[in-house]
């Protein structure tokens, strides 16, 4: 533990810190990929088709299908709009601090095909950021190109190119954190996670070349790059959040899926290395994510659906210095380890409910991880909804609504559960609980 | 011709008749209604016009192969005398759609499950 004199310092972090765990929280709102209507448009497919609840995110069989082949089926009535829109409104009561209601975020997605070998996904998101004020960013954006219907040793393959801005985001079972939005929020992470502070998401660019062989055996491998500074800010983006200067990064993934119609299974591994210089003016650090993840599905015949899936990454660090922060001098090495564990149940693609445990954990360093030194922070997310729209026999199938009640939990924050900041004599402390949030949010997609 | 001789002629007559005859495939429609859903809702739709990426199914048992309005049918599909009975529709979905119809736009493996299949058949003769 910190010597007193030290922790002001170590306090003044946290809090800046902590506005970055709210902010991440932000993302599990209102931010995962949604059942997008132009795609329903374009397919005559309803949103049901493709995502388990019929708002998503979670994907169905049918769904990774369609990412795989680069969002470009079509029902083959010529060419359709490919532009959709979504508003989301939230009431937010937070444990500590004011309730507001506001119209959180509006979306814009541009997505859909434009050959049978090219199409993509780009979202355009304005979010509330207080004061009648939004904040317009690019967010997720994946441009595909395919090659389907091919034949190796007799067996169905396909191959593809996927530009895109966040290393996983693009992946077809859509269980990793950068795909489902679903990532340990606390005050470190890896980088494949997108909840972590200063993470690559949407503010690196990167290609990556894909295969599905035999329906079942999916490989991909590619590089990335950050997107300059000014680029990050000319996009909506505050460069306090920059992921730093990346060179050498690879980004590789295998996995094995089964899809058996009222049952599904997939077993992958994902890898991501590079020298991340942060602050881009300092040492570089050799960073190397390593992780596998496990899903499940029960279809059936899609009245009652459950789904489950476990991500594990481990991040080894070899720091580039060991500076000294209030008094300590910082560990050469390091790890950082962030697991996720979701079960959702769905009835009649219409009712859903969604618990998600995320614990995050990793090497104690006084200097990097504040007062304790200890960045271990177990959090929960249950989620409730009804999205009564965007099935086959719905009043519309191609645009949805969504009503959602969700509530975060901290349980452990900066590994400690109480009086997390170390508050002096006198002063208010704060305990993980204090972080909890509740909301209610009405979304709707057309 | 004696009288017992033309007896037992009718009835061989009618016993061959009845095993020349097509056996009746007994589904259970309401379990063919979860294997459609299972199997083929992804891409068919049962309402009358509604085509997804594969057809609407509306009158499918009884229809000629190729022949809804508005959809854009492989030349395989279309160029095919089929017409879909339950026969067809048997041999048709009982095995990989590109080796019963080479060409065809159809993905779709085959179900093998015997009774799920003449459970399905079931259900779609009831779409009308």
């Amino acid at each position: 533990m910190l010597p007193p004199t030290n922790r002001c310092a170590k306090r003044r972090n946290h809090t800046s810190l902590l506005a970055g765990v709210l902010a991440a929280l932000l993302l599990f709102v209102t931010g995962t990929a949604q059942a997008i209507p132009a795609y329903a448009r374009q397919t005559g497919a309803a949103c049901a088709d493709c995502h388990a609840g019929a708002y998503g995110p979670a994907l169905t069989p049918y769904g990774m299908r369609f990412k795989l082949g680069g969002y470009t089926d079509t029902d083959g009535k010529g060419t359709k709009i490919p532009l959709a829109l979504q508003l989301t409104e939230t009431h937010s009561n937070p444990a500590r601090g004011d309730s507001s209601t506001t119209l959180s975020e509006g979306d814009l997605y541009l997505a859909g095909r434009l050959t049978d070998q090219v199409g993509g996904f780009v979202k355009v998101e304005a979010d509330h950021t207080g004061h009648n004020t939004y904040n317009t960013k690019l967010s997720s954006v994946d441009l595909r190109f395919v090659a389907k219907e091919l034949k190796i040793g007799g067996k169905d393959t396909l191959f593809g190119i996927s530009v895109n801005n966040s290393p996983g985001f693009n992946d077809p079972i859509s269980a990793l954190p950068s795909a489902s939005f679903l990532g340990p929020a606390g005050i470190t992470g890896s980088l494949l996670n997108p909840s972590s502070p200063n993470s690559l998401a949407n503010r690196v660019i990167g290609a990556t070349a894909y295969a599905l062989y035999d329906d079942n055996w999916y490989g991909e491998a590619g590089t990335y790059r950050s997107l300059p500074t000014s680029q990050q800010d000319h996009l909506g983006y505050n460069i306090g959040g920059d992921p730093g200067r990346l060179r050498d990064t690879a980004y590789g993934r295998f996995a094995y899926m089964k899809d058996m119609k009222k049952q599904f299974f997939s077993a992958g591994v994902v890898g991501l290395t590079t020298k991340r210089q942060l602050p881009r003016s300092g040492p570089s650090d050799d960073i190397v994510d390593l992780g596998y993840d496990l899903t499940y599905q029960y279809l059936g015949n899609r009245d009652h659906i459950v789904q489950l899936a476990y991500v594990n990454i481990l991040e080894k660090r070899d720091y580039g210095s060991t500076p000294l922060i209030g008094g300590v001098l910082a560990r050469d090495k390091g790890i950082v380890h962030d697991q996720t564990m979701t079960v959702t149940y769905t009835f009649k693609q219409t009712y859903g409910l969604t618990f998600t445990h995320f614990k995050s954990t990793g090497s104690r360093d006084l200097a990097r991880f504040g007062p304790s030194g200890d960045p271990d922070t177990t959090t929960n997310l249950i989620s409730l909804y009804w999205a009564p729209f965007g099935k086959d026999d719905s009043y519309t199938s191609i645009a949805n609504l969504k009503l959602a009640a969700t509530w975060f939990r901290f349980s452990r924050f900066a590994g400690r559960e109480d009086d997390i900041f170390f508050a002096p004599p006198g002063t208010q402390r704060t305990d993980a609980r204090d972080l909890n949030a509740f909301s209610i949010s009405a979304s709707i997609a057309f | 011709m004696s009288l017992s001789n033309r007896f037992y002629l009718a009835l061989f007559a009618l016993v061959a008749g009845g095993l020349a005859t097509p056996a009746t495939r007994a589904g259970d429609a309401a379990a063919g209604k979860d294997v459609f859903k299972s199997e083929c809702a992804e891409c068919h739709a049962v309402a009358e016009g509604r085509n997804k990426k594969g057809p609407s199914l509306f009158g499918i048992v009884g229809r000629k192969a190729g022949s809804v309005a508005g959809y854009d049918y492989s030349d395989a599909l279309k160029q095919s005398p089929w017409t879909w009975t339950t026969e067809q529709l048997h041999t048709y979905l009982s095995q990989p759609a590109k080796k019963a119809n080479p060409g065809t736009k159809m993905k779709y493996d085959g179900l093998d499950d015997a009774k799920d299949l003449d459970n399905l058949i079931s259900y779609l003769e009831t779409l009308h």
